[in-house]
């Protein structure tokens, strides 16, 4: 996880559960909007946006099961906008032509811990769930993605910012054809 | 005529003289007798790319696979051997192994506690002597080998066929070309982290010959990347370079990144520093093509290679080159489950290394923003072809796909320094030709009727 050195430990107030909460359900809204450009003002310029890979092992049921070193997203801010511009200013994004319908369900929004940062910034470490579900052209059947988010938000000159998510499948195969979505 | 499984040899031969023609029928993408002989014939009797040697560190380590239908568990043994296994019980037919991959000496079937050493030896029976007593020889009860298991350029593959010819002679020709992209380092080359998988409602032949023979697809399914700078902006890129056709339903395309034969980015941007080591271990002519071209292409039927180089998402400065290796395991006639690995040289910088899985992950994969459009794209072959007109093995509605590109108009180029029958370039549907005569001839081949079945 990126976060930058922490001064403070931060109490969680209702009011901030509530503006974390009603953050992530606004991004979910640019998302299935989408309105990437409105979905890329969420993220701070230093963003790190990483989906390891799931995969199934051995022992116990509680043993570990994350191949970091296995990756389907490996993202900066600049990345993320060079794939916003694939979808906007290019006229031949297959996979997203025309867009499927897409919706993010965001849950179980779990605030872990706040701190101050060195830079005098609050950040907070977030864990959500997410169901992505996609349907394409007549398909009868829709494609999903499910899974767990680790995410550090924080405070930027009085606005809420993306820093960091670490997306989490729960599928050791994919269920979607493609990732040409955000999650 | 022969009735195999609802297909005749007469269909057959007809699809034979039709491929000859330069067209496939459309009805060979969707149909479920078809699909079910490609099972048995194909993929029952090729060379199946199981795992790369570096996933199998240290004895004791494994990885489950699968050969179509077959689960397979390829162990390494406490001598270093590599082993593969029908990952089955013996006892009573489980799923051994449920794991994806690990380190461990022995596997215990839950069901009744049979348990195998990573030999494949039967080392432990719940109960054993009470229950059977001295008279069941173990030895008849350890896990089915896979009938032969081989690797080149630390490339592991597996074959069910008792009478397989070796992987050396099956591979042929193609081999000088995997040396070339697996043998210029000392160090050879290294999977990053386990395979992306992810499932594509396509036929299995759809993506094996999308990425083995199929390079004029580019120029307009991944025409965004064109237009973003990420793949080069010429109309006719991937069309320089030399179409090669190899034994057996192999090929490569060596693709130059325009018509000079000189490329912009030598080395497929490695590292300058590794250039001296690429000299010392290829020949003249494999040194030249890997300074001057990209390679794409497969080992028939279902083994899928790409060694390009591309600009990260998020940088103008800088190409990083990489190596994936993918298999295309066919689920039903309209599905298929990707397998896809990120090679590089064991010998890069780490530094380079990381960029260069970064640079894979932003152009192929599930999320590579070349991969999502072809995804769309092989699914939507699928959709196409599963009604009357297409399915029509009468052909009254001429539902032919062509594969006419460069026939009879395009000659070999007698001067190419490497083995098999290069044409001077990559628009192309020679390999593809090539490729399904191939599946062709497997289908039609006699089963070989087994001596003695205990």
């Amino acid at each position: 996880m990126k976060q930058q050195e922490a001064v403070k430990a931060l109490t969680i107030s209702y009011e901030v559960q509530n503006e974390i909460t009603q953050f992530l359900y606004r991004e979910a809204h640019l998302l299935d909007s989408r309105n990437y450009r409105g979905w890329l003002d969420l993220l701070a310029e230093d963003i790190v946006y990483q989906m390891p890979a799931r995969i199934t092992t051995e022992g116990k049921h509680d043993t570990p099961n994350i191949d970091y070193k296995s990756r389907y997203f490996e993202e900066t801010k600049q990345s993320l906008l060079t794939r916003v511009k694939r979808l906007d200013s290019t006229s031949s994004a297959w996979a997203e032509i025309s867009g499927p319908r897409q919706r993010h369900f965001i849950s179980n929004v779990f605030i872990e811990k706040g701190v101050m940062n060195e830079g005098g910034n609050e950040e907070y470490f977030v864990r959500s769930n997410f169901l992505f579900k996609r349907n394409r052209g007549s398909a009868l059947t829709s494609e999903e993605l499910f899974g767990a988010r680790e995410d550090v938000i924080r405070k930027e000159n009085g606005e809420w910012k993306l820093a960091s998510r670490i997306i989490y499948p729960d599928q050791t195969v994919l269920g979607t054809i493609n990732l040409s979505m955000f999650l | 005529m022969e009735k195999q499984s609802g297909i005749t040899k007469e269909t057959l031969l007809n699809l034979k003289e039709k491929l000859k023609a330069g067209v496939l029928p459309q009805w060979v993408l969707a149909d479920r007798d078809m699909y079910d002989l490609e099972i048995k014939q194909v993929f029952g009797r090729t060379w199946q790319f199981l795992a790369h040697e570096s996933e199998l560190k240290e004895p004791g380590s494994y990885v489950t696979r699968w050969i179509a239908n077959d689960p397979i568990l390829l162990t390494k043994t406490k001598s270093g051997e590599i082993k593969a296994f029908l990952n089955s019980c013996t006892h009573r037919g489980t799923l051994l192994c449920t794991a994806d991959s690990g380190k461990q000496k022995s596997f215990t079937c839950p069901f009744h506690g049979w348990t195998y050493n990573n030999e494949g030896d039967l080392v432990g029976i719940a109960v054993g002597n009470k229950v059977y007593g001295e008279e069941m020889n173990k030895e008849d009860w350890n896990l089915r080998p896979v009938p032969n298991v081989d690797s080149y350029q630390g490339m592991i593959f597996g074959n069910l066929d008792h009478k397989a010819e070796s992987l050396s002679d099956y591979l042929g020709n193609m081999k000088w070309y995997l040396d070339m992209m697996l043998g210029r380092s000392d160090g050879g080359m290294e999977v990053q982290g386990s395979p992306q998988r992810y499932v594509v409602e396509a036929n299995w032949k759809v993506t094996a010959e999308n990425f083995e023979s199929d390079p004029y697809h580019v120029q307009f399914t991944h025409k965004s990347s064109k237009e973003l700078g990420i793949a080069p902006n010429d109309p006719f890129f991937p069309g320089h370079g030399h179409q090669v056709v190899l034994d057996n339903g192999h090929g490569i395309n060596l693709v130059q990144l325009d018509d000079t034969g000189i490329s912009p980015i030598p080395y497929q941007g490695m590292p300058e520093s590794m250039w001296p080591m690429f000299q010392k271990n290829l020949n003249k002519e494999q040194n030249d093509m890997v300074k001057d071209t990209f390679f794409v292409g497969g080992v028939y039927p279902n083994l899928g290679f790409l060694q390009f180089t591309f600009p990260l998402l998020d940088s103008d400065n800088g190409f990083y080159n990489f190596l994936n290796f993918r298999v295309w395991r066919p689920l039903a006639p309209d599905k298929v489950e990707v397998w896809s690995w990120h090679l590089i040289d064991k010998d890069a910088p780490q530094e380079y290394k990381e960029k260069s899985y970064v640079s894979f992950l932003s152009t192929f994969g599930p999320s590579g923003l070349l991969e999502q459009d072809d995804a769309e794209i092989w699914s939507r072959v699928t959709q196409a072809s599963n009604g009357i007109m297409a399915q029509d093995k009468d052909l009254s509605y001429n539902s032919f796909l062509n594969y006419l590109m460069g026939m009879d108009r395009v000659q070999p180029n007698e001067d190419f320094p490497g083995p098999g029958v290069a044409y001077p370039l990559c628009f192309l549907d020679t390999l593809s030709r090539s490729m399904h005569k191939r599946w062709i001839d497997l289908l039609l081949a006699e089963t070989p009727v087994k001596e003695e079945v205990r």
